[in-house]
C-alpha cells in the first residue's frame, strides 16, 4: 500500500524524518519498500511554482500550433511563455514554473530559452505535468480570485512523500491510512486524532429497499441514498491523493468511494440508483445462468458460489469484488445508492479465484475487513459527498446480521516476559496496548478492538502485540539444555560417505528436478495441475534428469562428463508415494566404465556385489541388475558418443553394509598365489566362475580376480579361456606346496563337475 | 715377516680414506677401492700372511674401517648424482600429473555445513518427505482456510489432501508427531512453489526448518541461534535483528535480517544499501501447534525458523541466477 506521508499526518502528529519513521515500522509494523517522491522535489524548489495571469495570448508568429502569452506572476516584468495548450486565453488564471524550477521526478529543470524565435520564461502547467491527474485537455485553469505571485503550493498539493509498505495477511487494519495512522500513534507513543467525517445533514426521509439473504456472507449492508450528485471532477488535492496512493482519479463520486477506503479501510461502492430495477437492493447467491459485465469490460458466468448484489431483476456487482457495467455511475448519473457493507474473506477469496480477478477492495476483503467501520466509512463518503459533489443525502438502510463480539481475554503480562525472554514492564503494556485501541481491565482482562477481531482472538496474540514494538532489545540468548546430543543418523553419514566417494571418483554432483515430462513408470505419479508440460510427473528414477543434464552438458561444449545425483524418486501408487533415496550416475562410456563406479561404491561400502545380466529398460542395449539397482548402456540416444549410467536404492544398499568390519591377519603368515586359466563353454559368465571358484576354496580363500577373457586360435570354437588369480592365507601357519595343491585341486574339481571347465597347462 | 713390518698402516689407512672421499665417480672410487682393498692390495697380501693374532686384529681393523669409508663415499656419491640430476633438468613452475577429481554440488556443500553447525550445537538431522498431507503442510500449522498460499495457484496439488511441500515445515509436524520434547532438530530439504523461473525463482527450491521444542524456551534463544548459527556460516563479525512478521505457526512471528557480509553494514548493490540481508521467517511456536501434535503448551515451548539454501548459495558466492543450479554445467559446478 502507498501511504502519502500528508495524508498520515492528518491523522497523527509525528516529528521524527520520514526515513527514520519508516525504519521503525519495519521493525513494529510492516514492511516498508521504500520512501518515494511524488510530485515536484520539495523546499527551497517550490519557490519557482508561482499563480500566473495570463495577460495576453496571441498565436505564436512562426508555429501554428503553439500560443506566446505574456504572463503577470506578481513580480517583476510580465513573463512570456510559449505554450502548447489553448484550453484558455487572456484573464485565464494559471500555474507557472519559473526557470530554475525542477519538475516532478527531479530530472528536468525549466530553463529560459527560446522556442522558434521567441524567448520563453518559464512553463504553465497542467494536471499531468505536476502529478495532479490524467487531464491531457491542456493547462490547468485556476480559480480567478488567487493573486499573482502567490506560491503555488499554498494552492495544490505539489509533492509528498510516499510510504510503500506491504502489509502482513494478518493486518488488514493496516491497509487504511488511518489504520497506518494508529501503528504510528503506538509506535511514538503519541496521540491519534479522532476517526475522519461527520455526518451531514439528512435532506429527506426516502426509503431504501434493501435485502440480504445470506448473511453469513454479508453480515453488514448500509445503503445510503443521494439525490443531485453532481458528477465532475474531484478537487486537485484529493486526486493528488488519489495518485500518491497508486489509484486513478476517474470521477468525483468514485474517488470518494476510493478516497474513503483508502483512509479507513472498508471497500464503498457507488450504484446509479436509477438503473437499479425496482430500486432495490437484493444480496444473494447468483443464479444457475446468470451472467454479469463487470467493469472491466468482461462478461462473467456466475456460479451460484459467487455472492452477487442483485436488484430486482438482475446481478449488479459481485459481493466484494466488482460492480458491473449494468449500474455503472456515469457521466449522466443523478442519484447514487452508496454501498458501504462487510463480505466475509472465504466468499471474496474464492470469487476472485473462480473469476480470475484482483481488485483493491477484493484484496481488503479477503483479508477480513472490521464490520464495524461501515458505519464510519459511509459517514465519511456521505460527507464528501455532500460536500464535493453537490449532493443531498435522502434515505438509509441497514441490515445486519450476526456479528461476533470482538475477544474478551484474560492475559497475564508476566506472559510477554516469558515469550520474549525480556522484562516489559507492566505500564508499557498497558499503554502499548491501550494505544493500539485494546481495552485494558485493571485485572488484566484485555478486551480486543473490533479491527482486531480476527487476528488477536488469544492471550498469545496479546503478547505479539507488545512484543513487536521490543523486537529491537530481545537479547541473544541460548536454550538451556535439558539434553544434548546432535549426529547424524547411519544413513545420513553412508549418504555423505557414498557422495564423497563419487567426487572422489571424478563425478560431479547434480541436482535435477523432481519433477519430469515422463517417466518409465506408467503409474507414476501426475500432477493434475503442473506449471508446465515439462514438469508433470513425480519421477520413479533419477536416469531421466541425468540425461538431460548430460545433454546440456554437450550442449554447453563440456567433455569427460560424468555426473552423480542423490535425491528421491517417488514410488506409485499415490496420493502419498512412498519417498526413497536412490544414487543415479551417468557418465560417458561403455558399460565397464559405470560398474567399475559400482564397485567403488560397493566397495567402499564394504559390500561384495552380484552382478547378473538382465534386460533394462528398452533404451539399454546392455544391462545388469545388482543389489539394490542396475548398471546399463545406453543404444543409440540424441546425445552423441557412448553412454552408461547406473541407478541404486540406498536404504536397499545401506541395510547390506556390515555392521563392524572385522580384522583379519594378513601380516603373520605370507600369502601364497596362484593364476589359474580354465576353458569353458563361451555362455558361462566369469561372474558365476569365480564365484564357484570362491566357494569351493574354503576358508583360507583371500582374494579371487578376474584376469582374462581369451576366445580364439587355439582354444576352440564356442569356448573360451578365463584365467583368473587367486590368493589364500592361513592366520595360523605358512602355506605350503601341498596346501597349493590341495587348494587348487578343489577349485578344478569344482569348476570342472560345475562347468565342464578344464584347467589349462 | 718383513711386508708387515715394512708397512706403516696408519698412514696406509690415512692415505686410503683420503683416496676414498675424494672419489667423484663410481669409476674413482672403485679405483680407490682396488687399489687400498683388491687382492693385490698391500693390505690384501699382508693379510694373506698373517699369522698371529696381534697383525690379524690390526689389519681387520684398517679393512672394515676402508670398507666402511667405501660405503658411506657410494650412497653420497649416489644422492650426489640424484641431486646433479634434478638441478639439471626439472622445471618444479610446470604442472603436475592431472588427478581426475569430481565435485559435490554447492547446494550439497552449503546444506552440509548448515547440517554441521546445527550437528554442534546438538540438533538432529531429520529427512523429511517431499509429498505430504494438507493436515501436515497446512492445517496443524494452524494456517487459515482462506491464506493464499493454499490455493491452487501458489500450491501443486496431487489431490485434494495431498500436496508437494510448500516449505519444510510440515517437518516439524512430523517431528513433533514421532518424538517426545526436547526436539533439537534441522531439516533440510526440496520444496516446491508454483513460481515461474526466472534469476530468484523456481518452482522447485531448498529449505532448511530449524525446530527447537523444550522447557521455557524463549524468543530470546531464538536470536541467540540465529545468531550464533550466522556467524559461523557468514563470520563472528555479523549481526542479526528480527522484525515483525506472519506466518500461522509461529506467535510472535519475526524475519531475520543478517548485517551485510559484502559491505560489513556499510551498504552495497547486495544488500540494496540498507547493511542488512534478509535471511528468512522465524517466530515462538504458536501453542496451538502444539495442542495439534500432542505437545502441553503449558510445559513445552518452542522456536522455529526456515530458510533458503539457494539465497545462502548466491549471496556468498555471488551468483546472479539461481537456475544455475538445476542446469549442472559442469563449469559452474567445478568453481566450487
Ligand atoms: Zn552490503
Amino acid at each position: 500500500m502507498k501511504v502519502p506521508v500528508s495524508w498520515l499526518r492528518e491523522y497523527v502528529d509525528f516529528d521524527l524524518p520520514i526515513e527514520e519513521l519508516a525504519r521503525r515500522l519495519v521493525f513494529t509494523s510492516c514492511e516498508v519498500d521504500r520512501v518515494v517522491r511524488r510530485g515536484a522535489p520539495g523546499g527551497d524548489n517550490y519557490e519557482y511554482f508561482v499563480v500566473g495571469k495570463v495577460l495576453e495570448a496571441d498565436k505564436h508568429p512562426n508555429a501554428d500550433k503553439l500560443q506566446l502569452t505574456k504572463i503577470d506572476v506578481g513580480s517583476g516584468e510580465p513573463r512570456s511563455i510559449v505554450c502548447g495548450a489553448w484550453n484558455f486565453g487572456a484573464g485565464a488564471t494559471v500555474a507557472v514554473v519559473l526557470p530554475g524550477g525542477v519538475m516532478p521526478g527531479g530530472e528536468f529543470t525549466i530553463e529560459k530559452r527560446k522556442l522558434r524565435g521567441e524567448v520563453s520564461e518559464g512553463m504553465i502547467l497542467s494536471e499531468r505535468e505536476l502529478e495532479l491527474g490524467q487531464d491531457h485537455g491542456g493547462i490547468m485553469v485556476l480559480s480567478d480570485d488567487l493573486t499573482p505571485g502567490t506560491p503555488l503550493a499554498d494552492v495544490l498539493p505539489l509533492g509528498d512523500d510516499i510510504l510503500e509498505i506491504e502489509t502482513l495477511y494478518n493486518r488488514p487494519d493496516l491497509t487504511s491510512i488511518y489504520g497506518i495512522a494508529r501503528e504510528v500513534a503506538a509506535l511514538l507513543e503519541t496521540d491519534l486524532r479522532a476517526m475522519p467525517g461527520k455526518e451531514p445533514v439528512r435532506a429527506g426521509d426516502e426509503p431504501v429497499t434493501i435485502t440480504v439473504e445470506d448473511l453469513e456472507r454479508c453480515p453488514r449492508y448500509i445503503g445510503r441514498l443521494f439525490r443531485d450528485v453532481q458528477l465532475g471532477e474531484s478537487p486537485a488535492w484529493l486526486k493528488a491523493r488519489l495518485m500518491g496512493a497508486g489509484m486513478r482519479p476517474i470521477s468525483n463520486v468514485v474517488d470518494i468511494t476510493n478516497y474513503v477506503m483508502l483512509a479507513l479501510g472498508s471497500p464503498l461502492h457507488a450504484f446509479d440508483y436509477d438503473k437499479l430495477a425496482g430500486n432495490r437492493i437484493v444480496v444473494r447467491r447468483a443464479r444457475p445462468g446468470e451472467k454479469l459485465e463487470t467493469l472491466d469490460g468482461t462478461m462473467r458466468e456466475l456460479d451460484p458460489e459467487d455472492l452477487v448484489i442483485a436488484d430486482a431483476e438482475k446481478p449488479i456487482a459481485i459481493g466484494g469484488v466488482m460492480g458491473g457495467g449494468n449500474t455503472e455511475v456515469s457521466d449522466d448519473t443523478k442519484n447514487v445508492l452508496l454501498e458501504a457493507a462487510n463480505f466475509e474473506p472465504l466468499t471474496v477469496l474464492r470469487s476472485g479465484e473462480r473469476h480470475r480477478m484482483r481488485t483493491e477492495s477484493q484484496t481488503r476483503w479477503e483479508k477480513g475487513v472490521d464490520a464495524e467501520v461501515a458505519g464510519p466509512a459511509a459517514t465519511y463518503a456521505s460527507q464528501l459527498l455532500v460536500e464535493l459533489a453537490g449532493a443531498r443525502w435522502t434515505g438509509e438502510r441497514e441490515v445486519r446480521g450476526e456479528i461476533p463480539a470482538p475477544p474478551v481475554i484474560a492475559f497475564r503480562p508476566g506472559y510477554t516476559n516469558d515469550v520474549l525472554g525480556l522484562e516489559v514492564p507492566e505500564d508499557e503494556q498497558r499503554d502499548r496496548l491501550g494505544r493500539l485501541g485494546f481495552g485494558v481491565d485493571p485485572d488484566w482482562t484485555v478486551h480486543t478492538p473490533t479491527w482486531r477481531r480476527r487476528d488477536v482472538p488469544r492471550d498469545i496474540d496479546v503478547v505479539e502485540e507488545v512484543a513487536r514494538f521490543r523486537l529491537e532489545h530481545v537479547p541473544a540468548t541460548l536454550p538451556v539444555r535439558q539434553e544434548m546430543f546432535g549426529r547424524l543418523t547411519h544413513e545420513q553419514r553412508l549418504r555423505r560417505q557414498v557422495e564423497d566417494v563419487l567426487v572422489g571418483a571424478g563425478l560431479y554432483e547434480a541436482y535435477t528436478y523432481s519433477l519430469q515430462a515422463t517417466d518409465p513408470d506408467p503409474n507414476a505419479i501426475e500432477l493434475p495441475v503442473p506449471l508446465s508440460s515439462q514438469q508433470r510427473v513425480l519421477r520413479t528414477t533419477l536416469a531421466i534428469g541425468l540425461l538431460g543434464a548430460a545433454q546440456h552438458n554437450i550442449d554447453m561444449g563440456n567433455t569427460d562428463i560424468a555426473l552423480f545425483e542423490v535425491a528421491h524418486v517417488y514410488l506409485p501408487p499415490g496420493p502419498v508415494p512412498e519417498e526413497r533415496w536412490r544414487l543415479g550416475g551417468i557418465v560417458e562410456g561403455d558399460f565397464f566404465k559405470a560398474k567399475g563406479i559400482v564397485e567403488a561404491v560397493f566397495d567402499a561400502l564394504h559390500i561384495e556385489p552380484t552382478f547378473e545380466r538382465a534386460k533394462l529398460r528398452k533404451e539399454f542395449v546392455v544391462g545388469a541388475t545388482v543389489q539394490s539397482g542396475w548398471v546399463g548402456t545406453y543404444g543409440p540416444l540424441e546425445l552423441d558418443g557412448l553412454w552408461s549410467a547406473f541407478e541404486l536404492d540406498l536404504a536397499e544398499l545401506f541395510a547390506e553394509v556390515p555392521e563392524r568390519i572385522l580384522y583379519r591377519d594378513v601380516i603373520t603368515y605370507p600369502p601364497l598365489r596362484l593364476d589359474l586359466a580354465f576353458v569353458l563353454d563361451e555362455g558361462v559368465p566369469a561372474g558365476e566362475l569365480m564365484a564357484a571358484a570362491r566357494k569351493a576354496a574354503g576358508e583360507e580363500l583371500r582374494d579371487v580376480r578376474f584376469l582374462s577373457d581369451y576366445r580364439g586360435d587355439p582354444i576352440p570354437a564356442g569356448k573360451k579361456s578365463v584365467a583368473i588369480a587367486v590368493a589364500f592365507q592361513s592366520p595360523e601357519r605358512t602355506l605350503t606346496d601341498e596346501d597349493a595343491g590341495r587348494l587348487r585341486g578343489s577349485i578344478v574339481q569344482a569348476l570342472a563337475e560345475r562347468f565342464g571347465a578344464e584347467l589349462r597347462s | 715377516m718383513d711386508s708387515l713390518a715394512a708397512v706403516d698402516w696408519t698412514a696406509y689407512q690415512d692415505e686410503a680414506l683420503a683416496a676414498i672421499g675424494s672419489a667423484l665417480s663410481e669409476a674413482e672410487l672403485d679405483d680407490a677401492r682396488v687399489k687400498y682393498l683388491g687382492r693385490k692390495s698391500a693390505l690384501a697380501q699382508a693379510l694373506r700372511g698373517v699369522r698371529d693374532r696381534e697383525s690379524g686384529m690390526l689389519l681387520n681393523g684398517v679393512r672394515s674401517k676402508l670398507e666402511e669409508a667405501v660405503a658411506a663415499r657410494e650412497a653420497e656419491l649416489a644422492r650426489l648424482a640424484y641431486e646433479l640430476a634434478a638441478e639439471a633438468g626439472v622445471d618444479v613452475t610446470i604442472p603436475g600429473t592431472p588427478v581426475t577429481r569430481g565435485h559435490l554440488h554447492l547446494l550439497t556443500q552449503i546444506r552440509r555445513e548448515i547440517e554441521d553447525i546445527f550437528l554442534g550445537m546438538g540438533y538432529e538431522v531429520w529427512d523429511g518427505n517431499e509429498v505430504a498431507t494438507v493436515w501436515e503442510n497446512f492445517d496443524a500449522l494452524t494456517s487459515d482456510p482462506g491464506h493464499p498460499s493454499r490455493s491452487q495457484f501458489d500450491t501443486f496439488y496431487i489431490d485434494q489432501n495431498t500436496v508437494l511441500r510448500t516449505h519444510t515445515s510440515p517437518d516439524q509436524i512430523r517431528a513433533m508427531q514421532t518424538r517426545k520434547p526436547p526436539i533439537y532438530m534441522v531439516s533440510p530439504g526440496r520444496c516446491y512453489r508454483r513460481d515461474t523461473p526466472d534469476a530468484t525463482h523456481s518452482p522447485i527450491f531448498l529449505q532448511v526448518e530449524c525446530l527447537a521444542v523444550d522447557r521455557g524456551i524463549t524468543l530470546a534463544d531464538l536470536q541467540g541461534t540465529v545468531l550464533k548459527f550466522f556467524r559461523a556460516l557468514f563470520g563472528e563479525e555479523r549481526e542479526v535483528r528480527m522484525r515483525t512478521s506472519f506466518f500461522p505457526f509461529t506467535e510472535p512471528s519475526v524475519e531475520f535480517d543478517v548485517t551485510c557480509f559484502i559491505c560489513g553494514g556499510e551498504g552495497c548493490a547486495t544488500c540494496k544499501h540498507s547493511g542488512w540481508i534478509e535471511m528468512g521467517g522465524a517466530g515462538w511456536v504458536d501453542p496451538d501447534v502444539f495442542r495439534n501434535v500432542g505437545i502441553d503448551p503449558d510445559e513445552y515451548q518452542g522456536f522455529a525458523f526456515g530458510f533458503g539454501i539457494e539465497r545462502i548459495a548466491m549471496l556468498r558466492h555471488g551468483l546472479p541466477d539461481l537456475r544455475a543450479f538445476w542446469e549442472n554445467d559442469l563449469r559452474v559446478l567445478g568453481q566450487f
